[in-house]
């Protein structure tokens, strides 16, 4: 049974922070807690405030407004070397001139630790990341997957309270990425540090992530789960956003018990209420996953619209009809490889799903 | 592929005449020099025995080493002061100044008098440093000395105020590339693994920009030793260093005490940069 | 004392330093700039008893012994030759360089040796090859060669700066369009380049101009301008000086705007590439 997170507990609270440089806002009044142990994905298209909010967590921001606690410990106006964090960043910026020993040992150097412990501690680092072969090497001899493994082990040795990482697979191979993100993940569970990972890619964030953070605009759209922020997204942006999603703009055209009827371009369509209640005529919008779209008869407790087929796509064993909307939009239905196609190119045909699998977003359009 | 084919005779073709000229107008010369600092005998003719009686003469006589001693003392003086100097600003313009128009405005008013004659540069300077000169009279003004201080014209400490202005550039230039190749997140990596700002500085910074210092340290000596003309302007016939000996013995017709003097200047500058590079591998400058 | 604190004051410290020097550098060419304009009874320093073109008047209608002009013009006429010859050579050298040929290397070391190789000697070796050869040092001859030996490196690091920067590719497309390799050459490659071209040869106009040490040994008994300033040095400081001081200052000042506007310039035309 996990404990209750308590105050005193929480690795990481923000409140409300801002960060302005000349007239562009690039946070604006973000709050977020994490309680301990928790990987932490900062999940946002460019430009959305991600990087500025982790800069300003490791104190290489300072903001304009808000407050930045570390493990219950106020740090706002704390420097970077004061704060009980460390960082990957996104060029891992390993010190060229530094062998791999030394770059390793760099953080407990600055803690003033004697040298023997710092040698024994090196030692087994290096063994732990499998880079005790390059100890004497410098950087600019590694491939890209070690110098990876050096910039992590000169962050991890210290085992701070937080690891902040900017876009850390970045810079990697393609084909490494996936290994890299299982090793990191276990990492994670095993070390009990908090780390707060930040990336514009959805699979890095789902796959890792215990929480998920979505930013645009340098605001939070949404946190949660990856299944909340998947199955429920809250905006049309993280609808959009989030891959497989089907968005519908309307207004509400009535409210009928436990669903609100919206009306769009292609027809009403029945959407069950969330928290709130939408007054009449309001803007509002809606989405559906391509997983519970499918070609069927009109039916009751069933929301339908024709389509035609346009194209398929595979993605592993997820086949995806991409349809076109009257408008020239396009949709998207997704169907699991291993049973039949059910629809062919060229194709126009009835889609549907049911009521209860739409989502009304509660946030504002964008 | 572009228009010249790699190792295409074409090439030698255009390298030839660059080629040709250099040799002609460096390094023959040079050479020439150093044969004939061994040309021994009465005559000044190529052939004359070759021996090593210049250079006896040139060793036997103290002066001359003292003055050997003096100019590297010079030099090493000015590296120092330049070093220091050249460091501070290019660390100020690149690092701490954070206003991009300033910066470049800074950098201009740095540069730019680079490009104008060192020669009229120091002669500029004689006005300033005369017994009625600039300084002298804004001493006496703010009532600092009661009598014009002697020690500026005519005088090393001169000549090294006006190198100082004409040379800090050099030291300076190489660290502002070196300290262009430092990616700012290397700093904030050191800040993130508990480094403060002086640490950051002595373990990071300073190593990485190491080179430019040295290519820096290397481009003052040579131009030092080499600048006869700034201690002729300032120093008048007062002060010679090793350079002006050449022109001395130059202009007394004694040519093969010249060239013994230019090969000694030439070992000097020679040992100066092969120490530079046993410090750093200045071919790494461009990667 | 807070870091924050500490950083600042490193701040202004290196700051004021910076500006200081700054100061220290201008402060000679700004004082000789002023004392150029002193009046007819102004000598070599302050006070200026007045303000006046008397001393530029003095240097146009100068005597025979301190006529600047004959050096003035040989100065300019010499710097133009190793304008137009730098220009060249290192154009041909540069793409020698981009053709990687063997030795390719030890050329390029043969160039910087001309940066590097201190001006007096290279003279004096001149002088003393000119003498065993039975040559006449002049201004026109041997102090042309030495010159070109210091303007050429320069040209030459210059044209391979910017052909470092060239993108290939632009050629490669000529190629394929049916273009022979002299063709794309004069055709697209040297155009694009030429705004760097021209920056090359005002460069070595500029330093063939204010050239001291090399022609010292070189160029016999007609002088350049340098040496007739150092020659009326010797014999005595007069305003004439400053005035002329300034008036080649301001032609430097004239050149460099034309070399930096013509490098942005080619930064220019590449980026749109």
């Amino acid at each position: 049974m996990p404990e209750a997170p308590v105050l005193a507990q929480l690795d990481l609270e923000i409140r409300g922070l801002r960060k302005r440089y000349g007239g562009f806002v690039a946070v604006d009044g973000v709050s977020l807690k994490i309680a301990k142990g928790q990987f932490v994905c900062l999940l946002g298209p460019s430009g959305c405030g991600k990087t500025t909010t982790l800069r300003c967590i490791a104190g290489l921001e300072e903001p304009d407004d808000g407050d930045i606690l570390i493990g219950g410990r106020e740090v706002t106006g704390d420097p970077p070397w004061q704060r009980d964090i460390a960082m990957m960043f996104q060029d891992f910026a390993l010190f060229p001139h530094m062998t791999v020993g030394k770059q390793v040992g760099f953080g407990l150097e600055m803690l003033k630790r004697p040298k023997p412990e710092i040698t024994k501690r090196v030692t087994e680092v290096l063994r732990a990341f499998e880079i005790d072969r390059f100890a004497d090497r410098k950087p600019a001899s590694l491939s890209g997957g070690q110098r990876q493994r050096v910039a992590l082990a000169r962050a991890m040795i210290t085992e701070p309270r937080l690891l902040l990482l900017d876009e850390p697979i970045g810079a990697l191979d393609y084909a490494l990425r996936e290994a890299v993100m299982i090793e990191l993940k276990m990492l994670q569970r095993r070390s009990g540090i908090s780390f707060i990972w930040v990336t514009h890619d959805q699979n890095e964030a789902f796959s890792l992530g215990d929480h998920v953070v979505v930013m645009n605009h340098a605001r939070i759209e949404q946190q949660g789960t990856p299944e909340e922020i998947l199955q429920r997204p809250r905006s049309p942006f993280v609808a959009g956003f989030v891959q497989g999603n089907n968005v519908f703009h309307g207004n509400v055209a009535r409210i009928a018990g436990d669903a609100a009827l919206i009306a769009t371009p292609f027809g009403e369509f029945a959407v069950p209420l969330r928290d709130t209640v939408p007054l009449l005529g309001a803007i509002a919008s809606f989405s559906v996953r391509a997983e519970r779209l499918r070609p069927m008869p009109p039916e009751p407790g069933c929301n339908h619209l024709t389509l035609t087929c346009r194209t398929i796509e595979y993605f592993g064993s997820i086949r995806r009809y991409i349809l076109e909307r009257g408008d020239g939009e396009v949709m998207k239905l997704d169907q699991f490889g291993a049973e039949p196609a059910c629809l062919i190119p060229g194709e126009v045909a009835t889609v549907g799903w049911r009521a209860e699998d739409g989502v009304l977003h509660e946030g504002a359009p964008s | 592929m572009s228009t010249i084919r790699a190792r295409s005779p074409a090439a030698y073709w255009l390298a030839l005449p660059a080629a040709l000229w250099m040799i002609g107008a460096v390094v023959v010369p040079v050479l020439l020099i150093l044969w004939v600092s061994f040309w021994g005998g009465r005559a000044f003719s190529p052939a004359s025995p070759l021996t090593f009686d210049n250079y006896a003469r040139f060793f036997g006589n103290r002066t001359y080493l003292a003055l050997i001693g003096q100019t590297l003392l010079h030099a090493a003086t000015l590296m120092a002061i330049c070093g220091v100097l050249g460091y501070c600003i290019a660390y100020f313009l690149m690092v701490k100044l954070r206003n991009a128009p300033l910066r470049t405005a800074l950098f201009l008013a740095f540069i730019i008098p680079f490009w104008t004659s060192a020669l009229i540069r120091a002669i500029a300077w004689v006005p300033f440093l005369g017994v009625n000169g600039v300084i002298n009279r804004a001493l006496l003004a703010l009532g600092i000395t009661d009598a014009p201080v002697e020690i500026f014209l005519y005088s090393r400490t001169g000549i090294s105020m006006a190198q100082v202005s004409l040379y800090t550039l050099m030291a300076s230039g190489p660290v502002v590339y070196m300290l262009a190749q430092i990616a700012p997140a290397l700093r904030e990596a050191a800040m993130t693994l508990k480094a403060p700002p002086g640490v950051v500085f002595r373990r990071v910074i300073f190593p990485l920009t190491l080179p430019g210092v040295v290519i820096g340290q290397v481009l003052v000596f040579l131009n030092v030793m080499a600048d006869f003309a700034t201690v002729q302007t300032i120093g008048g016939n007062k002060i010679a260093l090793l350079s002006n000996l050449i022109l001395n013995f130059y202009e007394g017709a004694q040519l093969r005490a010249a060239a013994v003097v230019s090969v000694i200047l030439m070992a000097c500058m020679l040992i100066g940069v092969v120490a530079a590079m046993r410090v750093v591998d200045i071919r790494k400058l461009g990667g | 004392m807070g870091w924050r604190t500490r950083s600042r004051l490193t701040s202004w410290l290196l700051g004021t330093l910076t500006i200081g020097f700054l100061l220290y550098q201008w402060m000679p060419i700004a004082t000789l700039s002023l004392l150029s304009f002193s009046g007819p009874t102004g000598g070599t320093t302050f006070p200026m008893n007045g303000v006046s073109l008397h001393w530029y008047r003095e240097l146009w209608e100068a005597s025979i012994m301190s006529d600047f002009k004959p050096p003035l013009l040989r100065s300019a006429l010499l710097a133009l030759a190793c304008s137009v010859t730098t220009t060249i050579l290192a154009v041909t050298a540069a793409q020698a360089m981009r053709g990687r040929f063997r030795g390719h290397n030890a050329f390029f070391y043969l160039l910087l040796l001309g940066i590097m190789a201190p001006g007096l000697l290279v003279g004096f070796g001149v002088a003393l090859t000119a003498r065993l050869l039975g040559i006449e040092p002049a201004w026109d001859g041997t102090a042309f060669l030495v010159h070109v030996s210091w303007t050429l490196p320069f040209g030459f690091m210059t044209m391979l700066a910017i052909f470092n920067r060239f993108d290939a590719r632009i050629e490669e497309a000529a190629l394929t369009l049916g273009a022979t390799r002299w063709v794309a050459f004069r055709r697209i490659t040297l155009p694009i380049v030429l705004p760097g071209v021209i920056g090359a040869a005002l460069f070595g106009f500029s330093l063939s101009y204010d050239e001291f040490a090399r022609s010292l040994f070189t160029t016999g008994s007609d002088v350049t301008l340098p040496l007739a300033v150092m020659a009326q040095l010797d014999r005595q400081l007069t305003p004439e000086l400053y005035a002329i001081g300034t008036a080649t200052t301001v032609t430097s000042f004239v050149a460099i705007l034309a070399c930096t506007a013509s490098l942005a310039l080619i930064r220019r035309s590449m980026r749109r590439g």
